[in-house]
């Protein structure tokens, strides 16, 4: 995936949403400044201050764009953000990516402070943040979340874990989905991810719930 | 009779609670009593800290993990952000809580820089609180007071002469934990005062009726002030019944039970009359269009008065 492309692609969706314009000349203003004088401070000041100046309008994804965006990350979507997520998203990418330290520190400090909306921005945005190896970690770290929306926001209609967790992450992300009662059937990746040991421990859970006289997952008959 | 008989169908906003030190069960008598809101400020958690990063994670979870236990009551969260009065005092610990209060204090939902001031009235309180001021003003956000509890009179007024000092309007200032003592020269000084109705130690609630009686509601609010102590999560919907049972108007009781908060706290842009008066459940349908969530403000009830667990 080609970084600028991406920013570019998502700057024009935010450009595209009604009532844009002073979120548009906030961010183009912001931008400017940073790309002239890239100073960490500003960085993080503007990530955290993006709802003030968008609000939190839900984003409407009009069929081309939905289409651009897939092309150049396959199975990326803005589909159902707020405005303010899809801000952060775009700014997240105007991060200098030439060196790989401190690029995965910078972005990795903003996780440790970040309050509810900032996480679920920030793990929205790792299929599209460059050196995407790095962010293993921190993504089976949002699945540990216990808040629901962080947990969505890595879970569902968010291709990362699928092209970057092995096995055991990815088992362990459909298991807590079950627990957590997500619709699995917004998880991207759910069906070319099915494996052997998924199933057998789904159905172990299944019998378990039978035995305690609950009632079981819907969905869970697709991975079993 | 019942206190909740005289209060059903108010709404309430605690504006100083420390629902960290609290259980889920608390969480759902408060939403049963009334509170749709509440502010956490942040505070000492009865032991010193020893480094940065315990900072750093307390301001995390109050905006954070807290608003989220909170919002699954259909209670809305907010926060003061600051370095508290006691730990003020570990000098080199407060340089670098210092440094990383600008990260937390512009997040969302952060309604004020608190609660600061003064404990002991040492060097450090001062130097800290002042500091603290000045982020504030940098910031326009309010600033949430907390009075000290030894040599409380002459403490206040220094607070208030200091915020002055800084150039602070007495409009952006909620001085708290007030009693008969105080309350005279801050109202009459134009600052909010906030009054904590916390048994043995703070105000009790028949004192507090008869403040309102003496003083009318304006700039007038009270709390809860509920933390790891004695203290009571229901303070504030059981003092506005007291106050009912004593002739207080109804709209006497909200001004102080709840719109005086939002309208000294409003003035951060981060909460408003209007979004608190809308259910939080909206609300979220709203914002995670699609996906599934916890279903805030229904989570699963447990029926205590069972004795079967499911």
């Amino acid at each position: 995936m080609n970084i600028s492309q991406m920013s570019q692609t998502l700057f024009y969706l935010i450009e595209q949403q009604p009532d844009s314009e002073k979120a548009v000349d906030y961010l183009r203003q912001q931008a400017a400044t940073f790309q002239a004088n890239p100073q960490t401070s500003q960085f993080y000041r503007v990530f955290t201050a993006i709802p003030r100046y968008v609000g939190k309008h839900p984003v409407d994804v009009a069929p081309d764009m939905a289409f651009a965006l897939e092309r150049q990350r396959p199975r990326f979507t803005a589909e159902g953000w707020t405005l303010d997520r899809l801000a952060r998203v775009w700014w997240l990418l105007q991060l200098p990516a030439d060196d790989e330290t401190t690029y995965v520190k910078t972005i990795s400090q903003l996780f440790k402070a970040a309050e509810l909306n900032e996480l679920v921005a920030l793990y929205s945005a790792l299929p599209v943040l460059a050196f995407p190896e790095s962010w293993r970690f921190q993504a089976t770290e949002g699945i540990r979340n216990n808040i629901a929306d962080v947990q969505s926001a890595i879970m569902l209609h968010n291709p990362y874990a699928m092209d970057y967790f092995d096995e055991a992450a990815w088992n362990q992300m459909i298991l807590k989905a079950f627990f957590t009662d997500k619709d699995v059937t917004q998880i991207t990746g759910l069906h070319e991810r099915k494996n052997d040991r998924l199933a057998h421990t789904l159905a172990d859970y299944a019998a378990e719930r039978r035995a305690a006289g609950r009632s079981l997952p819907p969905n869970i008959e697709l991975l079993t | 009779m019942d206190f909740m008989d005289s209060i059903r169908g108010m709404s309430f906003f605690d504006m100083h609670v420390h629902m960290t030190s609290r259980t889920t069960d608390d969480y759902q008598a408060m939403a049963d009593a009334g509170v749709v809101a509440m502010i956490e400020p942040a505070f000492w958690l009865g032991q010193p800290r020893t480094g940065v990063d315990s900072f750093r994670d307390y301001f995390a979870s109050l905006v954070g993990w807290e608003r989220f236990r909170a919002s699954q009551f259909g209670i809305r969260h907010y926060c003061t952000i600051g370095l508290n009065s006691k730990e003020a005092n570990q000098l080199e610990l407060a340089e670098q809580v210092m440094e990383i209060l600008p990260l937390f204090i512009y997040k969302e939902g952060v309604v004020g820089v608190g609660e600061i001031g003064f404990d002991d009235q040492t060097p450090a309180e001062d130097k800290y609180y002042r500091a603290q001021l000045e982020l504030a003003k940098e910031a326009n956000l309010p600033v949430q007071i907390h009075t000290p509890h030894r040599d409380k009179k002459q403490g206040t007024t220094r607070s208030m002469d200091i915020a002055i000092e800084h150039g602070i309007d007495p409009g952006m200032v909620i001085v708290d934990h007030n009693n008969e003592e105080t309350v005279k020269e801050v109202l009459d000084r134009g600052f909010w005062a906030g009054f904590t109705i916390y048994p043995f130690t703070k105000m009790g609630n028949e004192r507090m009726v008869d403040i309102v009686k003496q003083y009318g509601p304006e700039r007038i609010m009270i709390n809860s002030a509920a933390d790891w102590g004695i203290s009571d999560p229901l303070a504030v919907p059981k003092t506005a019944a007291l106050m009912k049972q004593r002739g207080i108007s109804d709209e006497s009781i909200r001004l102080v039970t709840f719109t005086n908060a939002v309208t000294a706290f409003a003035q951060s842009g981060q909460l408003s009359l209007e979004e608190l008066t809308q259910p939080l459940n909206i609300d979220q349908s709203k914002r995670y269009n699609g996906s599934s969530v916890l279903r805030g403000g229904q989570a699963p009830r447990v029926d205590k008065e069972s004795t079967i667990i499911k």
